[in-house]
């Protein structure tokens, strides 16, 4: 073991301090060996030499040596104590990152623990929406109207636009592969049959995950971020009978007029193609669709819409109530919700879609 | 203090409560019990496991391990409907008032009243107006708690804790935040409403003025466990270094030792 002796210069900043530490006077520090910084000459010293000390000890600690320091007076003893911590102690050890079972692991569990958390909300709601108020436990309509208004009727246009050009889509693109059979008035049919079945189901929830989904999980996140369903909570009230139950019962009755309103634009968007492009009278055309639209098939529509609003409020309300870590928190429970809810919605629609071919046909 | 019987039995009494928050350990056996009619302050630094321990007491937290009593019921026991009924007959107020955004003060006020229906219908609007008198919103009453202040919601939020009259109300950091003035206010009333109502209060704080000048008893936490348990007093003589410490307001950097 060696003592090795540094000494500073009169004035250490950020000159000096470099000048110092690119010297590498420590360069010869062995595992074992003492460093003694010299402070006797140094009369002042501001936090870049301070930062160049500190540097230096790290040095040093990374050859497994010690180091020390005296002569120190006046202002340059008092910013030595204030940094000490920073000389002597290691840095923290930066955060471990899991491994691959680790993390497989923690997946697994945080995933059956989400599920549990969510069938358990889902029975919750479904008790206070369906069975409460029959017990006389109380709903509160007067929220029901709003959110009828709120997720429904201003939802109305959006809803109409959108499956009327995705209507006037899908008949100019099988209008152009019909048309090379003399076939083009089967677009009519193939119209009606898609927006009934799938795409206006589809589309309004598409539309509506991203409207009212999102809209709920922001309002529930906010309101835990800012301690109100603890105040809620805290009340011996339920934030289910409470919060959920009107949006759900709302949704439940919007969703399927709206996707009807859906289906009427997407019909409509397919005249238009075939009235104005294809050149067809708008009679037959609408003889047509009406000799091909089905009950059944208007029916898949709908019942399917009835699961969809479900969907989106119980995953809306669920990641709002579990937010964590404030305003950045609710941004990102906010965009999960609204990609579990589509996901969601493509996974059920192909659940149905599969049922109803081995069915209905 | 005035008791109905000088020997009561503890309002509310904590056994051995021990709580996570994910792997780390939040509070570590903390036990003790408050008296009808004390104000029981509970102090500590800043991350010290204060807003948990009172987030159990309330019902809103479940124990890993202990108990919470309330009379002889162990409320983590309590079956939901059980622990909605007990949290009807507390009162809590929030840091940060933690008022419902969507209604105006008076509406937050009359909430619970008209959720417990325990009182007539027609009487409400004259309770919430009293209640926001004793606070000193009187005419924040048909505002959105968007435009109060925050000393202002922190009112509000006391003033619904009280709307139900409940025996004992939990206040989380009543002067945090606030101005000298406005804190002082705080403290008064809540030794007026002990005084008029007999109304017990367990209350979170670090505040030392509002602390020497409320408190009956104190229970101080540090890092999650109980660190000293009595009056203020008792504490500021009782030779514990880090409760000297906070008492003397001594920070723990070198800084400090240097001026002493």
């Amino acid at each position: 073991m060696t003592l090795l002796r540094i000494e500073c210069p009169p004035d250490l900043n950020l000159e000096t301090g470099r000048t110092l530490f690119d010297g590498e006077s420590f360069a010869t520090v062995r595992a074992g060996d003492e460093c003694l910084i010299d402070l006797s000459q140094t009369r002042e010293m501001d936090p870049h030499g301070g930062a160049w000390l500190i540097r230096l000890a790290e040095a040093v600690r990374l050859r497994k040596g010690t180091i020390r320091w005296e002569g120190e007076s006046g202002q340059v003893a008092d910013l030595m104590s204030l940094i000490e911590p920073g000389l002597i102690d290691e840095p923290p050890p930066p955060a471990r990152e899991p491994g691959y079972i680790e993390n497989l692991g923690g997946t697994t569990i945080a995933v059956i623990q989400e599920g549990r958390e969510m069938m358990s909300l889902f029975v919750d709601v479904i008790y206070w929406t369906f069975l409460a108020p029959f017990e006389g436990r109380g709903f509160r309509w007067a929220h029901f109207y709003d959110e009828v208004h709120d997720m429904g009727a201003r939802a109305v246009r959006i809803t109409f636009l959108m499956n009327f050009l995705l209507g006037l889509t899908i008949a100019m693109l099988s209008a152009a592969q019909m048309r090379t059979f003399g076939l083009s008035i089967f677009v009519a049919q193939l119209i009606v049959i898609g927006f009934a079945r799938e795409l206006a189901a589809i589309m309004t929830a598409v539309v509506v995950s991203a409207r009212t989904g999102a809209a709920i999980t922001a309002e529930m996140a906010t309101m835990v971020v800012q301690e109100e369903v603890d105040a809620l909570r805290g009340m011996g009230l339920n934030t289910s009978q409470f919060l959920i139950a009107p949006k759900l019962l709302a949704l439940i009755v919007v969703l399927p007029c709206l996707t009807a309103i859906g289906m009427v634009a997407g019909i409509l968007g397919g005249l238009c193609w075939g009235v104005w492009v294809l050149g067809f009278r708008p009679e037959i055309w609408l003889n047509e669709t009406l000799a091909a639209a089905q009950w059944t098939d208007i029916s898949q529509g709908l019942l399917k819409s009835l699961f969809f609003a479900i969907t989106i409020v119980l995953i809306g309300s669920h990641n709002g109530l579990r937010v964590t870590g404030g305003s950045r928190g609710v941004g990102q429970m906010t965009t999960r919700a609204v990609v579990m809810d589509i996901f969601m919605i493509i996974v059920i629609d192909m659940v149905f879609a599969t049922f109803f071919y081995f069915t209905v046909g | 203090m005035h008791h109905d019987n000088p020997k009561d039995d503890p309002i509310i009494r904590v056994d051995h409560l021990i709580s996570h928050y994910g792997e780390s350990k939040i509070l570590d056996d903390v036990s003790f019990q408050v008296a009808p009619g004390e104000i029981f302050l509970v102090i500590g630094g800043s991350g010290c496991g204060k807003t948990t321990l009172l987030k159990h007491m309330t019902g809103l937290l479940s124990p890993t391990s202990g108990a919470i009593y309330s009379g002889d019921q162990d409320i983590a026991d309590l079956s939901e409907e059980a622990r909605a009924k007990m949290q009807q007959g507390i009162g809590i107020a929030f840091q940060s008032g933690g008022l419902f955004n969507s209604m105006t003060v008076g509406e937050n006020v009359a909430l619970p009243l008209r959720e417990y229906r325990q009182v007539d219908a027609r009487l409400i609007p004259a309770i919430v107006r009293m209640k926001l008198s004793l606070v000193g919103l009187a005419d924040a009453e048909n505002r959105l708690p968007d435009a109060l202040s925050g000393g202002m919601k922190k009112r509000a939020g006391l003033a619904r804790a009280l709307a139900a009259d409940p025996p004992i109300v939990f206040f989380d950091e009543p002067s945090a935040g606030l101005d000298p003035i406005m804190g002082a206010g705080l403290d008064d009333l809540v030794l007026e409403l002990r005084r008029l109502l007999g109304v017990t209060f367990v209350i979170v704080t670090h505040e030392l003025d509002s602390i020497r000048k409320i408190a009956d008893r104190i229970l101080m936490l540090d890092r999650g466990q109980v660190l000293f348990e009595g009056t203020v007093a008792e504490a500021e003589s009782s030779g514990i270094e880090r409760v000297q410490q906070f008492f003397e307001r001594r920070p723990d950097t070198y800084i400090a030792q240097r001026n002493l």
